[in-house]
């Protein structure tokens, strides 16, 4: 009798773990799949309205982690720090909410966004939960226009783009993924490189430079440069800010053809977000 | 544990709330710079109430919607708290449970194992950037949120059960002695 359970709880684990390694070969590379789509339709709402709801209670225990970073740090961030307790209490919710959408306005206005791209604006409502994915879902999807391969920016620069979509969602992946690469050039000297992410340090870029006898310098600004290759799978159309050089020393410039980026948007801390639809670099 | 169809529908209740508020509470906090992760945390919880296949099934099934609702190749997460559900059943069933800092300890333990073990599905499929040992600090921090958590979700997992699980102690009732010609 033992024995028969213990094969029949083999039988079970094999099974489970034959299926896995199946579905992971099968569904691998693709976009999105019907049982996915399904999924999303059936739960995307529930996700939106818990996201509201449960966004004062976010913003209380983010605003806890802003005060233990902020501790012991001179009087600008004290300032700082301000600001972010008046964004974060509860009721303020939508006061902070507004902000980031002013600052799009504000980044559409500037000419950030390329001519022809159509900023299409929706929240975060769902977040990979494991330090290796940079992965988030939004509320906005292929009904609202969203295509594959579209950019994402928030008030300051880039985020990612999408690589999956439903209906009323979509996938965007992070700059700051472990897969993601972006052509980039440095303002204003023109230098071209490629920037690729540190898993585990979201705000520290290695800018790779492609064939350049200049060198950059600190705080220089990172703009994407619009061109794309096959290893670089991501199309972003030009000029739109990503960063800026933190760290440019001549040795490792000279030696290894890098520097140290830092992005612009706070990657570990979005909400509102735009995609911009459309435009003709496909 | 004995899985009638009642407490069947209460564990996928609870898994199915759990996925929800990983993905739109936990996993948008931050605490020193880390956002907890309570997904191993409540399979080992399953894993543990419920022996090695319930952990196991619960394993494949909270992967599963998570990589549906995160559009992401299926089957990764699955692997991984199939692993995590497995090894908390098979503790149950190899080892008595005297201590109540057992589960959480062991919350701990499988969800630094876990973040682990995502990374080695990563890997699998290349990883082609550089990778910084702070990534060793955030899953440690990582395990001791689902320390903490971990103790949360067990207890009230286990309250919630409690009507199945065989080894709950019945509360009985003292009653006097009957006195003979009293």
């Amino acid at each position: 009798m033992y024995r028969k359970q213990v094969r029949r709880r083999r039988a079970v684990l094999a099974l489970l773990i034959v299926g896995s390694f199946a579905l992971l070969t099968i569904t691998y590379g693709q976009g999105s799949n019907s049982v996915q789509r399904g999924v999303t339709a059936v739960f995307a709402p529930v996700s939106s309205v818990l996201d509201r709801a449960l966004k004062p209670a976010r913003d209380l225990v983010n605003w806890v982690d802003e005060t233990f970073d902020a501790r012991g740090k001179n009087a600008k961030l004290e300032e700082e720090l301000e600001v972010a307790r008046k964004e974060a209490v509860g009721a303020q919710a939508a006061l902070a909410e507004n902000k980031e959408l002013r600052e799009l306005v504000e980044l559409d206005e500037s000419g950030a966004i390329p001519t022809g791209y159509e900023p299409v604006t929706g929240n975060v409502i769902a977040l990979s939960p494991t330090v290796w994915f940079s992965d988030l879902m939004i509320d906005v999807g292929s009904a609202d226009g969203v295509q594959l391969h579209d950019p994402v920016i928030d008030g300051q620069g880039l985020v990612g783009e999408v690589t999956a979509m439903t209906g009323g969602t979509a996938k965007v992946k992070l700059i700051s993924d472990h897969s993601s690469a972006v052509g980039v050039k440095v303002v204003p000297s023109g230098i071209q490189g490629i920037i690729t992410p540190t898993i585990g340090e979201p705000n520290r870029f290695v800018l790779q430079f492609l064939n350049s006898d200049k060198h950059v310098h600190k705080g220089e600004s990172v703009v994407t440069s619009g061109w794309h290759t096959e290893e670089i799978e991501a199309r972003f159309p030009p000029n739109i800010p990503v960063g800026e050089v933190t760290h440019a020393s001549i040795n490792e410039q000279e030696a290894q053809g890098r520097s140290i980026v830092r992005p612009y948007a706070d990657l570990r801390n979005l909400d509102t977000l735009q995609v911009l639809t459309g435009g003709s670099r496909r | 544990m004995i899985l009638t169809p009642k407490i069947v529908a209460r564990l996928v209740v609870v898994g199915l709330l759990g996925v929800l508020l990983q993905l739109t509470f936990f996993s948008q906090v931050e605490l020193f710079h880390v956002s907890p992760d309570i997904l191993p945390a409540l399979v080992v919880t399953f894993g543990l109430l419920g022996g090695s296949m319930t952990g196991a099934v619960s394993g494949f099934a909270i992967g599963f919607l998570l990589d549906c609702l995160l559009i992401q190749p299926l089957g990764g997460a699955s692997l991984v708290l199939i692993a995590v559900g497995y090894a908390a059943g098979m503790f149950r069933e190899r080892f008595e449970i005297h201590s109540r800092l057992v589960a959480p300890l062991l919350c701990a333990i499988l969800t630094f194992a876990a973040e682990l073990g995502f990374g080695a599905v990563e890997a699998m499929f290349g990883i082609h950037t550089d990778v910084s040992v702070l990534v060793l600090r955030d899953m440690l921090v990582q395990s001791v949120f689902a320390f903490f958590l971990g103790w949360a979700i067990y207890v009230g997992v286990r309250r919630l059960v409690r009507p199945a699980l065989v080894d709950e102690a019945t509360v009985r009732r003292t009653r006097r002695p009957t006195v003979l010609g009293a």
